[in-house]
């Protein structure tokens, strides 16, 4: 074959760097996915990176420095496609739960006080799509090595990736396992996006909402599907908030409307 | 000056970057910077139920996923008060042992030896260690496949709950964990040997205070009740901030540690040297082959203890099956009723000692406390990568800095998404001494000491500009003939900070002037021997650390009573700052 490899580039934001990690996690694969495609910078794996033209950007983390953007907007131009992996760069992660600047101000002064920090400058967490138009979203905390394995060889032969379609509820049920809900209780499958095959439930524990909100899921009803199982709003609020960063917002707007 | 900058540090776990500056011949500073962002975690499980932290408390780093996860259930158990049953103590303990596997087996394969053996990666250095790469790839996946079966998933499992386990694993499982540990043995101990034997620059050594968990009953392991440090002295896991003393540097998001103002060491490296007297076995016998005084000052051999405890924990996982199938009830998660409670887990990490403490009222955490490895490794990283660039420099070879920081910084594998990428030289700005020279007098009013002899022409210069400074009105000026028995003659109760004024050849061109910390002249033996007197006036290590020297290039020290133009025009532009 004479053509060309695909030029990839794999970049890390702020985040747990779970998500590259994964990767090389992908160990018996791994160099095939080196020899397949032309990787031009993984900061986690190699040390002769270049920061040229690319036909893939993939980006794990949210944007919490000013540089981070900077960063992000040079990725942005050089890429052909921007592809944002890990729970982080789609929905902000975990730390972009305070959604509120004031809140945020406060929680930042809590932990570094007043401490001029002189080599970068701290921002509100926010997922990437807030700052560059990103293409494709993997989403996942992590994101699993299935879905990233069948995303890059669809991508190696042309074809875009699939989008998560279903809920963790799918998966599930497919697994054989009993409903948690039916027995009371607090799971938050029914509204997160499917990819990890239902693995917390498999092993008799609720999902906890990692992979982040599924976008045609009705959340409304498993709000008050949970509350009618005797959980207060503050607790729903706080546990569908956890995995779901900048994402929730509208719905809890919309939802605090619905109320009055 | 000179600049050197790594900006991305490359093959670590995350985003830091090191700069050295250097001005003629001297390293003015080094600075371990980390541009990763703030996460507030410890705020973010603030307001949670301690079952929704033990979630989101280990996201904190997906590198130490498994480490972050026994920490926090550690904390928490504490807190609550909830005792665990044998059972699950040994699955825990497998599933730390998976991901010290992991991370030993990728760190020192593919982070740390492609620079021994001069590749840019380890998909480079397939083409010659085409062998290595591959088992040891082989081996991460083994430690990868005990946290998935442990933990639920590779990163971020969520089997493993306060109390217990939502599920155990099936004996056939266990049975296959236990005949694969087996297999890897011969690969194992060609580990330790190739780890043991590389051969490391000797370039950053230096004494160092070790601190790393106590596993009680003589053993080694990666968790206990206290922490033991390199002198012998022990803390109770609840008094953790006797040793950590965070407090914050602005060129870094990850906080810093300081054990009585004495920075510490913390790893594979520090747990070797407080514990290795206790490994059984062949690991035992191997550390006693290879164990020298050289691992007890320089972090390179950082390698070669991960080497020796991915050894221990092959030996170590046959016998935790074995134990585990004597014990065939699979308990049910432990119920808790507390509602408050205060609790702190220690638990080691890949990289060193990992701190958890929570604060529970009315059934939610009111307080956090997260102290990783790499937080309180920081301090060393800079103090290593100091000694390093300075032994570089006095032997001429430059050119080598950039290269050895990198790998000075690697071996202590630091793991930065959870303590907040790597090293560059810097060049320092010509007019940067007026910066630090007014930060220094915004922290308190300084104390000169004019220090030089009067004889030998320019190094007469501290001797002239204290007597100028004097003329001029300035308070708390000294001459080094007016100091009796070479003792400081003040009562410094005020810490303030002391300003020696001296002839420093850096060379530079003459009438170059430099600030720079006391500590840092001791890293260089041809400028030590004249303050070497002064050091037992200070009286305790801040004192010591709030002392500078301003010093100027000087063009001649041959006997003669004339100061050269050069460094004349130099003082006049001190004295000219001063006086404003």
């Amino acid at each position: 074959m004479s053509q060309e490899k695909l030029k990839i580039g794999i970049y890390e934001l702020t985040g747990c760097a779970g998500d590259a990690l994964l990767i090389l996690d992908c160990e018996k694969e791994l160099l095939d996915i080196f020899n397949a495609a032309d990787i031009q910078s993984f900061l986690m794996a190699k040390s002769d990176n270049i920061d040229g033209e690319l036909d893939v950007a993939l980006v794990e983390g949210s944007v919490t420095t000013e540089k981070e953007i900077e960063e992000l907007k040079d990725i942005r131009k050089r890429a052909k496609l921007v592809v944002a992996i890990g729970l982080c760069a789609t929905v902000g992660g975990i730390q972009a739960r305070f959604l509120d600047p004031k809140e945020w101000r406060d929680n930042y002064k809590n932990v570094y006080g007043d401490v001029n920090m002189t080599h970068v400058k701290a921002i509100q967490s926010k997922p990437i799509d807030e700052y560059i138009e990103v293409d494709y979203y993997l989403p996942g905390c992590p994101i699993g090595k299935e879905q990233f394995l069948n995303f890059f060889t669809r991508f190696l032969r042309g074809n875009p990736p699939e989008k998560t379609q279903n809920p963790v509820c799918v998966s599930c049920k497919y697994n054989e396992n009993d409903c948690l809900l039916k027995n009371g209780i607090f799971c938050l499958g029914p509204v997160t996006a499917d990819g990890c095959g239902s693995i917390c439930i498999n092993h008799n524990l609720p999902c906890i909402g990692c992979w982040g909100p599924l976008d045609v899921a009705n959340r409304t009803a498993e709000f008050y599907l949970l509350k009618e199982k005797g959980y207060s709003v503050d607790e729903i609020k706080k546990k569908m908030a956890n995995y779901a960063g900048t994402k929730i917002a509208e719905f809890f707007e919309e939802f605090g409307k619905e109320k009055r | 000056m000179k600049k050197i900058t790594i900006d991305h540090l490359a093959r670590v776990e995350g985003n830091g970057g090191i700069t050295a500056i250097i001005d003629g011949k001297v390293v003015t500073d080094v600075k371990f910077n980390i541009f990763e962002g703030p996460r507030l975690i410890e705020r973010l499980t603030v307001g949670r139920t301690p079952e929704e932290d033990v979630s989101i408390a280990p996201r904190i780093c997906a590198i130490c996923t498994v480490s972050h996860k026994n920490a926090v259930l550690r904390g928490m158990e504490n807190a609550l008060s909830v005792i665990v049953p044998p059972k699950v103590g040994l699955a825990r303990e497998l599933m730390h042992m998976g991901e010290m596997i992991e991370s030993h087996s990728l760190h020192v394969y593919y982070l740390a030896l492609p620079d021994y053996v001069g590749f840019p990666n380890a998909i480079a250095m397939a083409s010659k260690f085409a062998f290595e790469v591959k088992i040891a790839l082989e081996m991460k996946e083994y430690g990868n496949h005990i946290m998935k079966v442990l933990s639920g998933r590779y990163i971020h499992g969520e089997n493993p709950v306060i109390g217990g386990f939502g599920k155990y694993p099936t004996k056939e499982e266990l049975l296959w964990i236990k005949s694969r540990a087996i297999q890897f043995m011969p690969f194992v101990y060609k580990t330790v040997s190739l780890f043991c034997e590389l051969n490391y620059p000797d370039c950053p050594e230096d004494d160092t205070l070790y601190a790393c968990c106590e596993p009680g009953n003589d053993a080694y392991g990666f968790w206990g009740d206290e922490i033991l440090l390199s002198t012998g002295e022990k803390i109770f896991r609840d008094d953790y901030k006797k040793l950590t003393n965070e407090f914050i540097v602005p060129h870094s998001y990850a906080k810093r540690s300081r054990y009585n103002g004495k920075p510490y060491s913390v790893g594979a490296l520090a747990r070797v040297n407080n514990l290795g007297e206790r490994l059984e076995g062949e690991a035992g016998e191997w550390y006693k082959k290879y164990f020298n005084d050289r691992w007890k000052k320089n972090p390179l051999f950082h390698n070669a203890a991960q080497a020796l405890e991915i050894l221990c924990c092959f030996e170590k996982i046959p016998k935790l099956v074995d134990e585990m199938l004597q014990l065939p009830e699979d308990p049910p998660i432990v119920k808790h009723s507390a509602k408050e409670g205060k609790g702190t887990g220690l638990v080691e990490a890949p990289r060193g000692l990992l701190i958890h403490h929570y604060e529970i009222n009315d059934g939610l955490v009111e307080h956090a406390d997260i102290i990783t490895p790499t937080a309180q490794n920081a301090e060393e990283i800079e103090r290593y990568c100091h000694i390093a660039a300075q032994k570089l420099l006095d032997e001429g070879q430059e050119n080598e800095i950039r290269d050895r920081l990198d790998l000075v910084v690697r071996a202590f594998d630091p793991c930065i998404s959870c303590s907040a990428h790597l090293a560059d030289v810097k060049k320092a700005p010509q007019e940067n001494w007026k910066e630090k020279l007014a930060k220094i007098k915004s922290e308190g009013t300084p104390i000169f000491v004019g220090v030089g002899n009067p004889n030998r022409s320019d190094d007469a210069l501290g001797i002239d500009l204290a007597q100028r400074l004097r003329e001029e009105g300035v308070r708390h000026v000294w001459l080094e003939a007016e100091l009796r028995e070479k003792a400081l003659p003040f009562k410094n109760q005020n810490n303030y900070p002391t300003i020696f004024l001296d002839a420093i050849d850096f060379q530079e061109e003459p009438g170059r002037i430099i600030l720079l910390p006391l500590e840092f002249v001791f890293r260089k033996v041809s400028l030590s021997h004249r303050f070497a007197p002064f050091i037992h006036a200070f009286q305790n290590n801040e004192q010591l650390k709030n002392a500078y020297i301003l010093g100027i290039q000087p063009e001649s020290v041959k006997e003669g009573r004339s100061i050269s133009p050069a460094v004349r025009g130099a003082l006049n532009k001190i004295l000219e700052y001063l006086k404003n």
